[in-house]
């Protein structure tokens, strides 16, 4: 019986003395808690944000686009493009390595890009899905040590930015991995190389190069909101991401660790499906006519769902552009319910007896925005106020509603939400860009949009491609596609420890984060 | 036994391919997951190039049949998501949630026998109200609130418990890493504590009722009223008579509480950031990586197929009414 | 698991026999006071289900999104009170626990008659007929426990979307197993009985002598198990709303309420957690009491399997 009672005595002390060795972030440890897992460390392979965010440590890229938009060189010192718009030569800077100690060479850049191509490969990732069918990658090709020319398809006002997303690494290293090595131990060109990855549980960086401030960064997956704002305020994680909403009082209050809220690029908005099988459908017909599209635009009070559902006091979108490359001339809809009901009398689509104008299915997906499904419920509250009856249908994100979006076959209401970026308005019209695009989910058509790339095409200055922009994203104003939502605000909880600022763009860079 | 042990095993191999049928056809209704490894901006042609290089473009029953061949290889696939081989990340996730699970059913089964015991012995009493009565609570509490209620309270507040994570105990002894893994132990437990008690919390309250009735069952048996009027002590007769045949029901729930375990697990793991199957295998399904949910469901239904046979041998051998 | 039907002893069920096991029921609840007072409270829950649309204050999915997160008692819309809070939309949480108590019963209740019914077919047939068709019977019954539930119940919800209809469908069909051995162990016994020979000897037919004369005297255990196990699917559609795979979140039901409350418990918004836990505490505590006391009744020496 003695013995027993010293074993508990010896086990107490042993769980007290593990009390103390809790998981904490120290001076030369920076701990991010993420809500998804990582999947990949293969460059070519990398999709997701929080993916994205880790690997970007470990590779670099031709140059780098700053959160508010301004470009920086990277491993280019220099860009030059071809009169045609068709070739991009890259200077390099000379005397950079990878991570095994091979130089990086002009070479290795071109071996990147094509590598990434590769049909053998069957890479899926963000380089060959996006940036290379968008601008249209044709090759590249290392002119000397120091030069490598990039060639695209089509002239593209936008494709340095979307190139400065690809990651570089060496050849000789990659060439001699198989892929399934690839994915997992990387060989990188950037200041942090892995450490240690334990899938579903966290992933361990280390210093190497410059720039960074801290030796170690360690990401922990924690999907669930609650504890990863409980191990935010308890100290052992110094920035998270997506923080619920309605813990952001909780986390200012504790009084370690602060939100940092950032309106993002991110467009949310809910997509008319326009196409002729929804104008079957009950409410596809309605919605045909860009007077009741135009007429919805009055019926929901988009700052109120920010600030009570989000937290975050917005104003409501004009349009698919971030706002600093917006028409300034094209004020936001205001929450206007009476002007909303007169405009959908005057359409046609009077309330019958039962007080219904007209039924109509929203589908959304769940889990994927902030907030989205309660999002997607206000917005319905608000369509049934001025007389719609509204079929909410929320669906399962990754195996349901993507793939029906992907068919462009989801409405005839619908929620979404499209990445976007700062630099450009281009780069957020481009969902646009043709009519039958993959990403023209509304299947909208009107001419005085979709006509007017061949003039942007044509166009000699910015000015001129301004004043078209100006008068396309007016059409779109009125009689787009688009219930205007808002730009989705980021939430980073932030430890009171750290100095670092969130960027708008929904980019997790640490080089520049450093101690308080 | 063997003829038993041998039909049982035959049985097994029909149960698992009706296991790995289900989730195929399961998974496949409402179309094959390409479009989730596409970007948005993908034309038809290369939907269709991606949709070969995944081995979506056969027949249904061609590419179950294909998979089975290469099962019987030893090749699980590679994960869709992962691109890596579907068996090795589930074999990788598996120890974590073995760890959680066997904890959770040690603390389920180890806390109920004495709290049953003790219920039965004191029956009417405040004891039993009181053990009755948390039984009662533990069995209507859903395991997440009980699980986010814990991490608020006991982690962030007490800070007494870690709030979440996990260290490896199982792993690195599969890795040679016997310093690590010993090392690791007062700790790995110390983690294990709130996400093993918010899994095996209902578990332990059926089974304190269940122990205490079989309990209570026994003590009115003659045997123990012939041992009392012996005059043996009170002591005596609870641990030599009632207790040795009260925790036989328990034993023959071992196998299915694992498969009941397993189902808190897929909650408990994301609240508690555990890196185990449960969450992989709900990721799975959500991302339609299949190659991971097949081998998941494979992993999970032999484990579960061999306790339950482990089970049935060894309640043969304690109870010898029970012939094989 | 085939011990329950061996422990209970079987008398054939007759009219006069009925009646006498009634009083002796009433008699005994009355004694324990305990399962009184649960069938009281699940007689209270029953009327909340069937009129909770005449008893709520307010329309439970009425938002009022300026209104949201109110306290109990707080002043609702229209000079109404929020008796128990609103919630993250601002609908009243009353309201929603009142409707709340027909969906959770209808998903508790029906999902125990799809896997009871199910279960209870497949059990006869696979006890009176024998041979390959008990082998088919009992084979998907091992497919399926060797199956952990929860994947498949996600992998279907998942697929088919939630809905209150596919839940019922996949949670009772996670129960059938357990009342097809039961029904199966029990039916074995039952068919060499004297009653069960007298019965085919006058020419019944076999599916008159199924359900007519072996399937009344099964009943007794079987509503033991079904008032356990309605407590359990209670909880599993809770579950299930955790994952976001429960009914639409128009629907109010206590598990899916309690499942939304879980962003809110960090910042102490008690209301949205304590109101439907409790109803769900009272509920599935009053179904355990009277399972224990059916059990007990039935026969003290039939073993809990709850």
């Amino acid at each position: 019986m003695l013995r027993k009672k010293h074993l508990l005595i010896a086990s107490a002390a042993g769980l007290l003395l593990a009390g103390t060795t809790f998981a904490q972030a120290s001076g030369d440890t920076l701990v991010v808690g993420l809500s998804a897992d990582i999947t990949t460390f293969e460059p070519a392979s990398v999709s997701s944000r929080d993916n994205a965010n880790v690997v970007r440590h470990i590779f670099d890229t031709l140059q780098s686009i700053e959160g508010d938009g301004s470009v920086v060189p990277d491993l280019a010192t220099n860009l030059a493009i071809s009169e045609d718009g068709l070739a991009y030569t890259y200077t390099i800077e000379s005397g950079r390595t990878c991570h095994d100690g091979e130089a990086l060479t002009a070479e290795d850049v071109a071996f990147s890009f094509n590598r990434a191509k590769d049909p053998a490969n069957a890479f899926t990732g963000n380089t060959p899905g996006f940036v290379f069918s968008s601008v249209g990658f044709v090759d590249a090709v290392a002119l000397s040590d120091t030069e490598v020319q990039i060639n695209i398809s089509a002239k593209n006002q936008i494709a340095f930015g979307l190139l400065a997303e690809v990651y570089i690494h060496c050849k000789d290293s990659y060439e001699k991995m198989t892929l399934e090595q690839a994915a997992t131990t990387p060989i990188g060109s950037g200041s942090y190389k892995l450490e240690s990855w334990m899938p579903g549980s966290e992933v361990r960086l280390s210093k190497v190069a410059e720039p960074g401030n801290f030796q170690n960064i360690v990401y922990r997956i924690i999907p669930e909101a609650s504890t990863r704002s409980a191990e935010l305020m308890a100290g052992n994680v110094d920035i998270i991401t997506n923080v619920a909403p309605d813990q952001i009082d909780v986390i200012n209050d504790s009084g370690t660790s602060a939100v940092q809220s950032v309106q993002g690029t991110r467009r949310m908005y809910v997509g008319f499906n326009l196409s002729p099988e929804f104008a079957a459908m009950p409410g596809g017909d309605a919605i045909q006519n860009p007077d009741v599209r135009r007429a919805l635009q009055y019926a929901v009070d988009v700052p109120a769902i920010c600030s009570q559902l989000l937290n975050f006091p917005c104003e409501r979108m004009t349009g698919i552009v971030n706002p600093p490359n917006a028409n300034k001339s094209l004020p936001p809809y205001p929450y206007d319910p009476k002007k909303a009901e007169e405009l959908l009398d005057a359409a046609g689509w009077q309330r019958q007896a039962d007080g219904t104008r007209f039924t109509i299915r929203f589908q959304a997906g769940r889990g994927r925005y902030l907030n989205d499904e309660n999002v997607v419920l206000a917005v319905a509250q608000y369509l049934s106020d001025v007389g719609l009856k509204v079929e909410t249908d929320i669906m399962e994100w990754g195996s349901v509603y993507v793939p029906l979006i992907r068919k462009r076959n989801v409405g005839p209401l619908f929620f979404l939400g499209s990445g976007g970026a700062l630099w450009s308005p281009l780069y957020d019209m481009t969902d646009l860009a043709k009519a039958d695009s993959g990403t023209n989910y509304t299947h909208w058509n009107d001419p005085r949009w979709f006509d007017r790339w061949t003039d942007i095409a044509a166009s000699k200055s910015p000015e001129e491609t301004r004043v078209i922009i100006d008068e396309m994203l007016k059409v779109f104003y009125e009689d787009g596609p688009w219930m205007h939502m808002y730009f989705q605000p980021d939430f980073y909880g932030v430890s009171k420890r750290l100095n670092w600022t969130a960027r708008p763009d929904e980019k997790v860079y640490l080089f520049s984060a450093t101690l308080n | 036994m063997w003829t038993f042990i041998i039909r049982r095993l035959l049985q097994s191999v029909v149960v698992i391919l009706g296991v790995t049928l289900i989730s195929f056809v399961a998974l496949q209704i409402g179309g094959d997951p390409t479009f989730l490894f596409v970007s948005e901006r993908a034309t038809d042609e290369e939907i269709e190039l991606i949709r070969k290089a995944l081995g979506f473009d056969q027949p249904l029953h061609i590419q179950y049949l294909t998979y089975l061949g290469n099962i019987l290889q030893g090749d699980f696939g590679n994960s869709l998501s992962y691109r890596q081989p579907a068996m090795e990340i589930v074999l990788g996730a598996l120890p974590a949630t073995i760890e959680l699970t066997v904890f959770s059913m040690i603390f389920a089964i180890g806390l109920a026998i004495p709290f049953g015991v003790f219920a039965a012995l004191y029956r009417g009493t405040p004891v039993d109200g009181g053990i009755m009565t948390l039984a009662m609570f533990g069995q209507s509490i859903p395991n997440f609130w009980l699980g986010i209620m814990m991490i608020l309270f006991f982690g962030l507040h007490l800070k007494w418990f870690p709030i979440s994570g996990h260290v490896p105990l199982i792993m690195p002894l599969l890795q040679g890493e016997f310093l690590t893994a010993v090392t690791n132990i007062p700790k790995s437990i110390y983690y294990m504590i709130l996400p093993g008690i918010a899994v095996g919390f209902y578990s332990l309250s059926r089974n304190a009722r269940l122990v205490r009735s079989s309990m209570l069952e026994v003590l009115s048996q003659d045997y123990v009223r012939t041992a009392r009027s012996k005059g043996i002590s009170e002591r005596a007769v609870v641990i030599n008579h009632a207790l040795r045949n009260a925790w036989l029901p328990v034993v023959t729930m071992v196998g299915l509480e694992f498969g009941f375990l397993l189902g808190g697990v897929v909650v408990i793991e994301t609240v508690f950031s555990w890196p185990g199957i449960g969450r992989l295998v709900f990721t799975a399904i959500n991302q339609k990586d299949i190659p991971v949910v097949q081998a998941s469901v494979i992993v999970l239904s032999v484990i579960f197929i061999a306790l339950n046979l482990i089970v049935d041998l060894i309640y043969a051998r304690i109870d010898p009414r029970v012939k094989l | 698991m085939t011990n329950l039907a061996d422990t209970i002893a079987i008398a054939p069920v007759t009219r006069s026999n009925f009646s006498r096991e009634l009083r002796r029921a009433g008699r005994s609840m009355v004694a324990a006071k305990w399962p009184l007072l649960a069938l009281a409270i699940l007689f209270v829950v029953l009327v909340v289900a069937i009129f909770g649309p005449w008893l709520s204050p307010l329309d439970p999915n009425r938002q009022n999104i300026m209104l949201r997160l109110a306290g109990p008692m707080a002043p609702g819309p229209n000079g109404a009170t929020f008796m128990l809070g609103s919630d993250a939309l601002g609908r009243d949480v009353l309201s929603r626990l009142l409707y709340g108590a027909r969906v959770s019963l209808l998903v508790g209740i029906s999902a125990i008659l799809v896997g009871g019914t199910i279960g209870t077919v497949a059990g006869l047939l696979s006890g009176y007929f024998g041979g390959w068709i008990d082998d088919v019977i009992m084979r998907m019954g091992d497919i399926q426990l060797a199956f952990p539930f929860i994947l498949l119940a996600i992998m279907f919800l998942v697929v088919l979307g939630p809905g209150v209809v596919n839940l019922i469908l996949v949670l009772g069909i996670g129960q059938w197993v357990t009342y097809a051995r039961i029904v199966r162990a029990q039916t074995l016994s039952l068919r060499e009985k004297e009653f069960v020979e007298a019965a085919r000897a006058m020419g019944d037919s076999t599916i008159s002598i199924m359900f007519r004369t072996i399937l009344p005297n099964i009943v007794a255990p079987l509503t033991v198990i079904a008032s356990f196990n309605v407590a359990s699917v209670i909880l599993a559609e809770a579950s299930l709303s955790f994952l976001g795979l429960g009914v639409p979140p128009q629907t109010p039901t206590w598990g899916s309420m309690l499942a939304q409350s879980r962003d809110q418990l960090i910042a102490n918004r008690w209301w949205l957690a304590v109101f439907p836990g409790m109803a769900i505490v009272v509920t599935v505590l009053s179904f355990n009491i009277i399972g224990d006391w059916l059990r007990d009744l039935l026969d003290p020496r039939l073993k809990e399997r709850g």
